[in-house]
């Protein structure tokens, strides 16, 4: 059957790039748009959908980045996003990448996608990776099997991009051969026996392709089987019958008698397309990983990826913010000395805003940047997961939270997202309240700028040991708190992969942009306005306000309150705004070396930013984003005020 | 028999898979179907998860042991 989806010139094509995760959807999707999302080698580094507008062959085309999933049966949230749009009705073109080394397990999805009648094409990603396993793929043998066509590439070096873009234009535009998979004959009499009695109205209500509904029902598809039962009750129960006659004749659970005879479909098909000839010899990733998944070997790398993480990053960002400091001392001083007035106090303003990035920010930002997408790259975050596991079970978690977890370290907001890929909402609910906890790049430069600087590595460490220990602590007591227990992880383990540099390097060029078109605007403005309000008074009135907390619980001066209302904001502000609301060029003259650390703890650990307070009213609704607020700014005071009072 | 009595090392084939759709779903997913060919790579300290290794493609997962108790398998030892 020809299916003709010719469209005028002038419309917008939507292609979607959709597969089972870590295939490389957002690598093509990056090659295509310039660097715009994010990238990983592990499964579910996209959990939202991104889109942009691309000029391709002078036709104007909306690309879409899906999240992975590994079936159209969604099973987390990230997942759901996948299909709903899939299922949308909005895609002109499926663009189906797989991983080429792991085709026969994608090959799954791609026979379900087929089953929605969309026009399609295939991505053979990594085709590198599959001829080093000894695979061969016959292009011509696939294409005349499912009609689709389908391209090599090498997404992450960009080969093959232009060919397969071409191919998905001319599919939109010259339609292409449906070859839906045929399945055995008592399943094809199934199917047809129900589609007899398909509801004209149910074809109404339901804008996609019958036998793919029909499909879905037999795969007992609890959305499709909600809306069929709203539309029509009785031919709900006629396709339950059949579904159970299917079962029983055939031996096989209900649930998964049509995915066993889909995935005998891919055994075949995977037969007739790939030949696998002696694959070479083990290559240099292959014994790291032996050594990683060792028990000894991964806890030193865990525990050598976190030393790294922050011993580089205060190394790093204290010879950096040690080297600017003179310059930028001088430019003040400069600044100073040749304005007067209210020129003086906006400039003063935007000086300190350029010094708190240039001197401050940047120097411990970069370096945590790099390696954290370091990290994302070489797929060593399942394995951290791995060899955390065990341990995290103790505290209500499971190795899956790894990656929300690590993420985190880096910003909040990405990392509260991350706890889509959770199949159970007990444990996302639990990790997206553990997120907050975890001291972000914000703070983690508060942290190396304050405690590394005046109280020493030996205090740094302990901080962050603290902190991991408070939000371990505080996932235990939360799972306690849920009945449910958590069935435990299963997740994919990716080959490591050498990190390519351009990518590093644009990732951290991408977070780095954020900072200076988003955060150092705002603190710019911070500084402004803290100039502003000096001179008018209303700092003295939040500091006022804020005084019980920080006079009598922290005993640190009032003027501290108004840079910790400022950190609700950006966290870097408190730090940034410290010089200035105390009035000096260096913090350790004016403050102890406790309040120092009662300082640093406080802000490690209260209310959570805005930006992660509004995502975690998106992703878990108002009552985990008030929870969350309550127990951080609790556990806040409990702990830092209790260090006031000893120490 | 099910997963969980493999040690490292062992190869088995999965014979079925139980304890709901979901983890059936998850599993099937990662292309750990009936009929596979799996070997246990490894066992994580702490009772951590097992990696597994489906031996036709080379492709690695790590399963919770709880989950690993719903997988039946047919023992085909080294």
């Amino acid at each position: 059957m020809w299916k003709s989806l010719t469209k005028s010139d002038n419309t917008e094509i939507v292609i979607a790039l959709a597969g089972q995760p870590n295939c490389g959807k957002s690598t093509i999707f990056n090659a295509v748009a310039g660097f715009k999302v994010n990238t990983g080698n592990f499964s579910g580094t996209t959990v939202s959908y991104a889109e942009t507008q691309v000029y391709i062959g002078g036709r104007t085309v909306r690309l879409i980045d899906l999240p992975g999933t590994y079936s159209i049966s969604a099973i987390d949230v990230a997942e759901r996003v996948a299909r709903d749009y899939l299922l949308s009705g909005q895609v002109d073109v499926i663009i189906n990448v797989v991983d080429a080394s792991l085709l026969s397990r994608s090959l799954e999805l791609t026979l379900q996608l087929m089953e929605m009648n969309v026009p399609m094409v295939i991505a053979l990603n990594m085709i590198d990776d599959a001829q080093k396993k000894g695979m061969e793929i016959d292009i011509k043998a696939l294409t005349s099997l499912t009609g689709l066509e389908a391209y090599p590439l090498i997404a992450v070096q960009g080969s093959g991009v232009h060919e397969l873009f071409d191919a998905a234009l001319r599919v939109s535009e010259n339609g292409f051969r449906r070859v839906p998979p045929v399945y055995d004959r008592d399943v094809e009499e199934c199917i047809a026996r129900i589609e007899a009695r398909y509801p004209s109205l149910l074809r109404e209500r339901l804008k996609v392709d019958t036998r793919f509904v029909i499909i879905r029902l037999l795969e007992m598809d609890e959305e499709f089987e909600r809306i069929v039962a709203e539309v029509d009750r009785e031919f709900l129960e006629y396709v339950i019958e059949n579904r159970r006659s299917l079962a029983e004749v055939h031996d096989w659970p209900e649930s998964g008698v049509f995915a066993s005879h889909r995935h005998a479909l891919v055994l075949d098909l995977f037969e007739q397309v790939v030949s696998v000839k002696s694959r070479s010899g083990m290559g240099l990733s292959e014994k790291i990983d032996r050594f990683i998944i060792n028990p000894v070997g991964g806890l030193a790398a865990t525990v050598g990826v976190f030393f790294l993480m922050f011993a580089v990053s205060f190394w790093f960002g204290n010879l950096i913010a040690g080297l600017v400091e003179a310059p930028l001392e001088s430019l003040g001083v400069f600044l100073m000395s040749h304005t007067s007035g209210y020129t003086a106090m906006l400039v003063s303003g935007v000086y300190d805003g350029f010094t708190a990035g240039v001197g401050i920010v940047l120097p411990y930002l970069v370096p945590l940047l790099v390696i954290l997408s370091l990290l994302e790259d070489t797929g060593l975050l399942p394995r951290i997961a791995f060899m955390a596991d065990g341990l995290l079970h103790r505290f209500g978690l499971h190795g899956k939270s790894v990656v929300p977890i690590i993420m985190g370290y880096g910003c909040n907001v990405p990392a509260i997202m991350a706890a889509r890929n959770l199949e159970y909402e007990r444990d996302r609910i639990i990790t997206m309240l553990m997120v907050p906890f975890i001291a972000c790049s914000a703070r983690t430069v508060i942290i190396l700028a304050l405690a590394g600087k005046y109280l020493g590595a030996g205090y740094t460490t302990l901080i962050y040991l603290g902190n991991i220990a408070i939000a371990l602590g505080v996932s235990s007591v939360l799972s306690r708190l849920s009945e449910d227990m958590s069935p435990g992880i299963i997740m994919d383990v990716p080959p490591l992969r050498k990190p390519y540099l351009h990518v590093v390097m644009r990732k951290v060029w991408v977070r780095i942009q954020e900072f200076l078109l988003f955060a150092w605007p705002v603190i710019a403005i911070s500084s402004i306005a803290l100039a502003v309000f000096s001179y008018v008074g209303i700092d003295e009135v939040i500091n006022r306000v804020l005084s019980p907390i920080t006079t009598f619980i922290l005993d640190l001066p009032s003027e501290l309150g108004i840079t910790l209302f400022l950190g609700i904001f950006r966290k870097e502000l408190t730090l940034i705004m410290l010089n200035s609301a105390l009035n000096t060029a260096d913090v350790s003259t004016v403050l102890s070396s406790v309040q120092l650390l009662v300082l640093v703890v406080f802000t490690a650990l209260y209310i959570p930013c805005i930006a992660t307070i509004s995502t975690l009213w998106k992703e878990g609704g108002w009552k985990v984003a008030l929870l969350s607020i309550a127990l951080n700014t609790t556990i806040a005071l409990v702990v830092a005020g209790s260090l006031a009072f000893l120490l | 028999m099910t997963l969980l009595e493999l040690k490292e090392g062992d190869t088995a084939v999965i014979s079925r898979v139980s304890g709901g759709k979901g983890i059936s779903a998850r599993m099937a997913g990662l292309g750990l179907h009936a009929g596979k060919k799996i070997r246990v790579v490894r066992a994580a300290p702490f009772r951590g998860p097992l990696l597994i290794e489906d031996i036709s493609s080379g492709a690695r997962a790590m399963i919770g042991r709880g989950i690993a108790s719903h997988v039946e398998i047919l023992d085909e030892k080294r």
